[in-house]
């Protein structure tokens, strides 16, 4: 069995992901999970893929190649070694991070550094410019023992700098308020209470 | 991952459309406190409070920050003093009021409700000593609210306390002349109170509840408002009334999300029971965060002109029914407040003469509350002002639903003057009364308006 972590960009057309799938089970793997976004005009694919039968790198790009020599794709292939797949990062609680406001060169940059300072972790991040208006939608794991606070206030310093506002806010409130499931709280919450009894 | 634009869609109904929590109100019950000794009394109720909402501020502080949701006010509601400080005399009653004033200081809270008396159907000797001490209790301290229940559907209508209410009126009015009578802004005068409202004036914790319980009044007129503002600006065709009701359900249903989130949060650092979310649109002085905008952005320009008792009904059905979805523990109030001096929209309406006391009057009858934050002239007469508060009383009795009566009477003021309360309770042209001194005779009767007929309801 080997497991590969396969990217795909070329420019958006109709049948990129219908031609590398195909070239896949050409070659007889099975696709585990798969994410696929189309920014600016550009066609992304991230997929994990195994294979019962050992397969080269090399033989998975000739194989997405073949399949879509029309699309002119670039094709990256990483095998999946025992034990990498694991996490690497810390956990938290998740929060959403949004940043507003004028562009300027480096703001990713510098709130990914002020993150990775806090030892919070990025899970997910968009981020985009209309014009001169730049807009960050981040979620973030933040470690349990660091309040949002500090992040809130270090990104609102970097923010009065620069032009931007930034909100920190966990990601419960998003919940609550865009889906209609029940409103729920962490287990942990509800078991942290002190139980104030009758006086 | 949460789609982009739902969380900028939330993200600007906080920051751009003032949606907050506007209150969390703590419900503590005092009957275990009720001694005939009054320092005994007042030691006890101290020690309750402090033991149930000595964390109240640390913790909305805590789930403020996790949430990034303002929590404007924290507040106390107590059971009925009426009842817990049964046997007092007026002096204890007095260091009952101050009691709470101070606790209520102490562990910071901005308002403490609950110098209540239910006397719908009768009124014992502590309920009427409690509504004689209302002008020194309310000219005297600072945080403490006042409430008199004086009819339910069930029980009629209490006219001997109607009567004697609009002597306190005055008289607290008189006391409170230097802020324009603003004392009588502490005290709100209910047809069939809820047990369970977290809104100040008017909040206590009612009979029924459990010893100490969270509730959450959500506001939020500023992104009802907005929601209808941006439907009607941008649909592809003219949204019909049934569109807008669509949206403002939505919104209600967004809005009263947080409140449940956010109550629940706060009650479980707590470790207390979680009460209610009752998502009033509670306006403020602030332009943008107003009933009356709403009923603009609606097509009603004129306020007080013919349709706007519909657009009003229509919105507060609507919040009803969004916030009934968002929450299975929605109660108090739920609905629209039409707080004149407190909407800058409606206390316009006024200025320029198209809200008039009667239209006001009639819009009570298909929203929260009733007349509410009314400057009226100085010199009305006392029974003037209980037949005002009869009136609001019996459309409420008579229709089974919660009426109120918040009305100042503005010492050396007359109708046309400004009368200003400052801060949350804004500011407002004093309304005249119409007809005013001819209901005396009616008032001076006293007794009971029965109960009404629950068939036949035409």
């Amino acid at each position: 069995m080997s497991s590969y972590m396969i990217s795909v960009t070329a420019a958006d057309r109709v049948g990129i992901v219908y031609s590398v799938t195909g070239a896949l089970l050409d070659l007889g793997g099975n696709v585990l999970e798969l994410s696929q976004t189309v920014m600016r005009g550009y066609f992304t694919i991230i997929l994990e893929a195994d294979f019962p039968t050992p397969r080269t790198r090399e033989q998975i790009v000739e194989a997405i190649h073949e399949r879509g020599k029309r699309f002119d794709l670039q094709v990256q292939v990483t095998e999946i070694k025992d034990g990498l797949a694991e996490p690497q990062a810390a956990g938290g609680e998740r929060f959403i991070l949004t940043v507003l406001g004028d562009d300027s060169p480096g703001i990713v940059h510098s709130i990914a550094g002020s993150l990775a300072a806090h030892g919070a972790n990025i899970v997910d991040l968009h981020a985009r410019v209309d014009g001169p208006r730049f807009s960050l939608v981040m979620e973030a794991l933040i470690p349990h023992d660091l309040t949002p606070a500090a992040i809130r206030s270090e990104l609102e310093r970097y923010g009065r700098a620069h032009k931007l506002e930034a909100f920190v806010q966990h990601e419960d409130i998003f919940a609550a308020t865009t889906e209609p499931s029940p409103v729920r709280l962490a287990a942990a919450l509800r078991s942290q209470g002190d139980s104030l009894a009758s006086h | 991952m949460h789609r982009t634009e739902d969380v900028l869609a939330t993200l600007s109904m906080i920051r751009q459309h003032k949606l907050d929590v506007r209150t969390v109100t703590m419900g503590i019950d005092l009957a275990p406190c009720a001694s005939p000794d009054v320092a005994v009394l007042c030691d006890r109720i101290r020690a309750r409070l402090i033991h149930y909402a000595g964390r109240l501020r640390v913790v909305c502080r805590e789930v403020e920050a996790r949430y990034g949701i303002p929590i404007v006010n924290r507040r106390i509601a107590v059971s009925p003093i009426g009842r817990v400080a049964a046997g007092q005399k007026s002096e204890g009653l007095l260091a009952v009021a101050r009691t709470l004033d101070a606790v209520a200081a102490e562990v910071e809270v901005d308002l403490v409700g609950g110098f209540t008396a239910l006397v719908q159907k009768g009124w014992t000797d502590s309920e009427r000593r409690l509504i004689a001490a209302l002008p020194e209790v309310l000219s005297t301290t600072q945080r403490v609210c006042s409430s008199v229940n004086v009819g339910t559907t069930a029980a009629g209508i209490n006219m001997d306390a109607i009567a004697a209410l609009g002597h306190v009126l005055k008289e607290t009015a008189e006391r409170t002349r230097d802020h324009d009578g603003f004392g009588c802004a502490k005290l709100v005068i209910f047809g069939n109170a809820p047990n369970d409202n977290p809104f100040m004036a008017g909040a206590f914790h009612g009979a029924g509840e459990t010893d100490c319980v969270i509730n959450i009044g959500v506001s939020g007129p500023g992104v009802v408002k907005a929601a209808v503002e941006d439907l009607v600006a941008h649909s592809p065709v003219k949204p019909t009334l049934g569109d807008i009701a669509e949206e403002i359900k939505s919104t209600a249903f967004r809005v009263t999300r947080v409140g449940e989130l956010i109550g629940r949060e706060v009650a479980a650092r707590l470790g207390v029971a979680f009460g209610i979310v009752d998502l009033s649109l509670a306006p403020t002085p602030q332009i943008g965060d107003s009933v009356g905008e709403i009923l603009q952005a609606m097509g009603v320009s004129r306020l007080g002109g013919p349709g706007s008792t519909a657009a009003l009904a229509l919105l507060n059905d609507a919040v009803k029914k969004g916030g009934s979805f968002a929450s299975s523990s929605v109660g108090g109030l739920s609905g629209a407040f039409v707080a004149v001096s407190e909407d800058s929209a409606l206390a316009r309406a006024v200025e320029v003469g198209d809200l008039t006391l009667a239209k006001l009057e009639a819009m009570t009858a298909v929203c929260s509350v009733g007349l509410d934050m009314i400057a009226v002239p100085g010199d009305t007469d006392a029974e003037t002002l209980s037949a005002l508060i009869a009136d609001e009383v019996a459309i409420g009795v008579i229709n089974h639903k919660t009426t109120a009566v918040r009305v100042i009477p503005v010492p050396g003021k007359k109708a046309g003057d400004r009368a200003v309360f400052g801060g949350l309770f804004g500011e407002m042209d004093i309304l005249p009364i119409h007809a005013a001194g001819g209901s005396a005779e009616f008032v001076r009767h006293g007794g009971r308006i029965p109960a009404p007929l629950s068939s036949l309801r035409n």
